[in-house]
C-alpha cells in the first residue's frame, strides 16, 4: 500500500553528475591537464617572461578542454532518456543544467589546480620568483576567464543540444564546445589590447568580461524553465 | 472503478491504495504537433491495462503526459486526484520509458545506487534488485559493457526499487529473451494484484496473457478502454493439427502444419471437434490461430 503522508522532495544529485562528469569526460580532462602541464613545465623551465605570458593565456582555453564531461553526461542522459526519468520523479530541468554547470566548473577546478601547482612548483624550483603581474595576470584574468568561459561555453552548449536534433562528432555541440569556450578569451583578450593602446588598465576590461560572462549564464540558468519546455529535454528516439 | 470513454467497465474494487490515474479531454505532443488527442479515461482497479497500438499511433506519447514529463496542451491528468506536476502525485508514479535510461559513466551496482537515490530507496533494496532481476554477476561492470538485454534488466530493476501505486511501463520487455520477458511479466502480474499496471506492449499474445483491460491508441485517440475478455476479433480461425493425413481435411487452407478453419466464435470449437471426429480425423492439437488484439493495429 502506497501512500505517502509527506511529500519527498527530489534528491539533488549533484554529486552524482560530477563524479559521472570526471569519468565519462577523462579522457578530456586528461588533455586539459596534460597540454596544460607540458606548457607550464616547458615554459617553467625556460624561466623568463614565457612562462607567466603563456601559462595566462592558455589557461582558459585548455580549461574548457578539459571540462567537456560536463556537457557530455548532458548529451547522453538527453539521448538515453535519463532526463525523462528523473523530471518524472520531480527533478526541474534547471537543476539539470545547473548541476551540470556545477561540475563543469568542478572539472575546470582539477584542472586549473594540478596544471598551476606542478606548473608554478617547476617554475618556483627553478629559482624564479612569482612577480607582482604575474600573480594579477593570473588571479585577475587567467583564473576567473577559465571558469566563466567554462561556465558560458557549457550554458551555451545545453541550450544548443536542447534545442537542436541530436548530432555526433564534432558538428555537435560537444564537440563545438572549445571552439565556443576560446570565443571570450580572444575577445577580451582583444579588449585588453585596444586598452593598452589608449593608455586604459587591462583590468577593467578583464572584470567586465568576467561579469557579462557570468551574467549570461545567471541569466540563462534563470530562464531555463521558461525558455525551455519539457519535450526539449525528451530523447528524440 | 474503471471508466472508459466507450463505456462503463462496471463497477469494480478500488485499489489498495486508492490512488487512481484520471485523464480528461487531454491532447498533448510536441512543440506544436498535436500527437494525442482528446483522450478521456479514469481507473484505480489494481490491474494491468495493456496499452496497444500501432507504431506511431501515440503510446510514448501518452505514457509521457501520463508521468507529468509532457504538458498536455489541453486537459489534464490527475494521479491521486492532484494534478500530475505536483510533487505529491510524482511520488505515487513509476515511470519505465522505452529507451533504458541509464547514465552513463557507472557501473551496475552504482547506477542502482543512483536509482535509489533518485527513489528514496535503501541499500537494501539495491541488493534485493539485483537478486531479483539476477544481475548480481554484473555488479561491477560498466553499463557500456552490456549488452541491449542486460541493460533492459538493469532499467527494469529500478522499478522494483519501491513500491508505488501506479506503474507506467513504456515495453518493459522489449530486448529481453523469452525466459526473462516470461520472468518479469510474472513479477508485473504479481505486482498488479495490488498496483495500477499500465504497460505498453507490441507482442498481442503477451498483451492478452497479462492483461485484463486494454486501451488502445489509434492516431492520437482512444479507440478502446475495455476488458480484453471482451473482445472479439472480426473472424475467428483455428488451427488443426492430425496425427495423420485424412480426406475430410481436404478443402482447408494450411499454414505450416496446421489446417485452418474459420469459424463465427469460440462456442463452435466443440462442435466443429464432434464433426472432425465423426469423419475419422485423428486430432493432435486444436487452437486458435492469431488474435483478436491484432484487429486493434488494423
Amino acid at each position: 500500500m502506497v501512500s505517502p503522508l509527506t511529500v519527498e522532495r527530489p534528491p539533488s544529485l549533484l554529486s552524482a553528475t560530477i563524479r559521472r562528469s570526471i569519468v565519462v569526460g577523462r579522457i578530456y580532462l586528461l588533455f586539459g591537464i596534460g597540454y596544460l602541464l607540458v606548457f607550464g613545465i616547458v615554459t617553467g623551465l625556460a624561466s623568463g617572461p614565457a612562462f607567466g605570458s603563456l601559462i595566462t593565456l592558455f589557461l582558459p582555453v585548455f580549461a574548457v578542454v578539459g571540462a567537456l564531461g560536463g556537457m557530455m553526461v548532458f548529451t547522453n542522459d538527453r539521448l538515453k532518456g535519463v532526463f525523462e526519468y528523473l523530471i518524472a520523479y520531480g527533478i526541474s530541468p534547471r537543476r539539470l543544467f545547473a548541476n551540470v554547470l556545477v561540475a563543469t566548473l568542478v572539472l575546470v577546478s582539477i584542472v586549473l589546480g594540478v596544471s598551476l601547482t606542478v606548473g608554478l612548483g617547476v617554475y618556483l624550483a627553478r629559482g624564479n620568483t612569482i612577480s607582482a603581474g604575474l600573480a594579477t595576470d593570473l588571479v585577475v584574468y587567467s583564473v576567473p576567464m577559465s571558469y566563466a568561459s567554462a561556465a558560458f561555453a557549457a550554458t551555451v552548449g545545453m541550450f544548443w543540444t536542447s534545442l537542436s536534433s541530436p548530432r555526433s562528432g564534432m558538428n555537435s555541440p560537444v564537440g563545438l564546445m572549445p571552439i565556443i569556450g576560446i570565443a571570450p578569451s580572444l575577445v577580451t583578450i582583444g579588449g585588453i589590447g585596444a586598452a593598452a593602446t589608449v593608455g586604459v588598465s587591462p583590468l577593467p576590461v578583464v572584470i567586465c568580461a568576467v561579469a557579462v560572462l557570468a551574467g549570461v549564464v545567471l541569466l540563462m540558468l534563470r530562464q531555463v524553465g521558461r525558455l525551455m519546455p519539457l519535450e526539449r529535454l525528451l530523447s528524440p528516439a | 472503478m474503471a471508466v472508459g470513454t466507450h463505456g462503463s467497465a462496471g463497477e469494480l474494487p478500488r485499489s489498495a491504495s486508492g490512488v487512481g490515474i484520471s485523464c480528461r479531454s487531454v491532447s498533448a505532443g510536441y512543440l506544436g504537433t498535436t500527437v494525442l488527442r482528446d483522450i478521456s479515461f479514469a481507473i484505480d482497479e489494481p490491474a494491468i491495462y495493456v496499452v496497444l497500438g500501432p507504431n506511431g499511433a501515440g503510446k510514448t506519447t501518452l505514457f509521457r503526459t501520463l508521468a507529468g514529463i509532457l504538458r498536455p496542451s489541453q486537459g489534464e491528468v490527475r494521479i491521486g486526484g492532484e494534478p500530475v506536476d505536483r510533487q505529491a502525485s510524482r511520488n505515487h508514479l513509476h515511470y519505465l520509458s522505452h529507451m533504458d535510461g541509464i547514465p552513463d559513466g557507472l557501473r551496475v551496482r552504482e547506477a542502482l545506487q543512483f536509482y535509489a537515490r533518485v527513489e528514496r530507496a535503501t541499500s537494501t533494496d539495491v541488493e534485493r534488485v539485483l537478486d531479483l532481476l539476477e544481475i548480481r554477476d554484473l555488479g561491477g561492470n560498466y553499463l557500456s559493457q552490456l549488452s541491449a538485454g542486460q541493460k533492459k534488466r538493469v532499467s527494469i530493476a529500478r522499478v522494483f526499487l519501491r513500491e508505488r501505486a501506479i506503474y507506467l511501463l513504456d515495453e518493459p520487455t522489449s530486448n529481453l529473451d523469452p525466459k526473462l520477458a516470461r520472468e518479469i511479466r510474472t513479477l508485473i502480474l504479481d505486482l498488479s494484484r495490488e498496483k495500477v499496471v499500465l504497460y505498453s506492449s507490441h507482442n498481442l499474445f503477451e498483451a492478452r496473457e497479462i492483461g485484463r483491460y486494454v486501451l488502445a491508441i489509434r492516431a492520437g485517440r482512444l479507440a478502446l478502454f475495455d476488458r480484453i475478455e471482451n473482445l472479439r476479433g472480426s473472424h475467428f480461425v483455428v488451427g488443426v493439427r492430425v496425427l495423420e493425413p485424412s480426406e475430410a481435411l481436404a478443402g482447408y487452407a494450411r499454414e505450416g502444419d496446421y489446417f485452418l478453419r474459420e469459424l463465427s466464435g469460440p462456442d463452435q470449437v466443440p462442435a466443429l471437434l464432434r464433426d472432425l471426429e465423426s469423419r475419422g480425423v485423428k486430432i493432435r492439437e486444436i487452437r486458435e490461430m492469431g488474435n483478436p488484439l491484432e484487429d486493434l493495429f488494423t
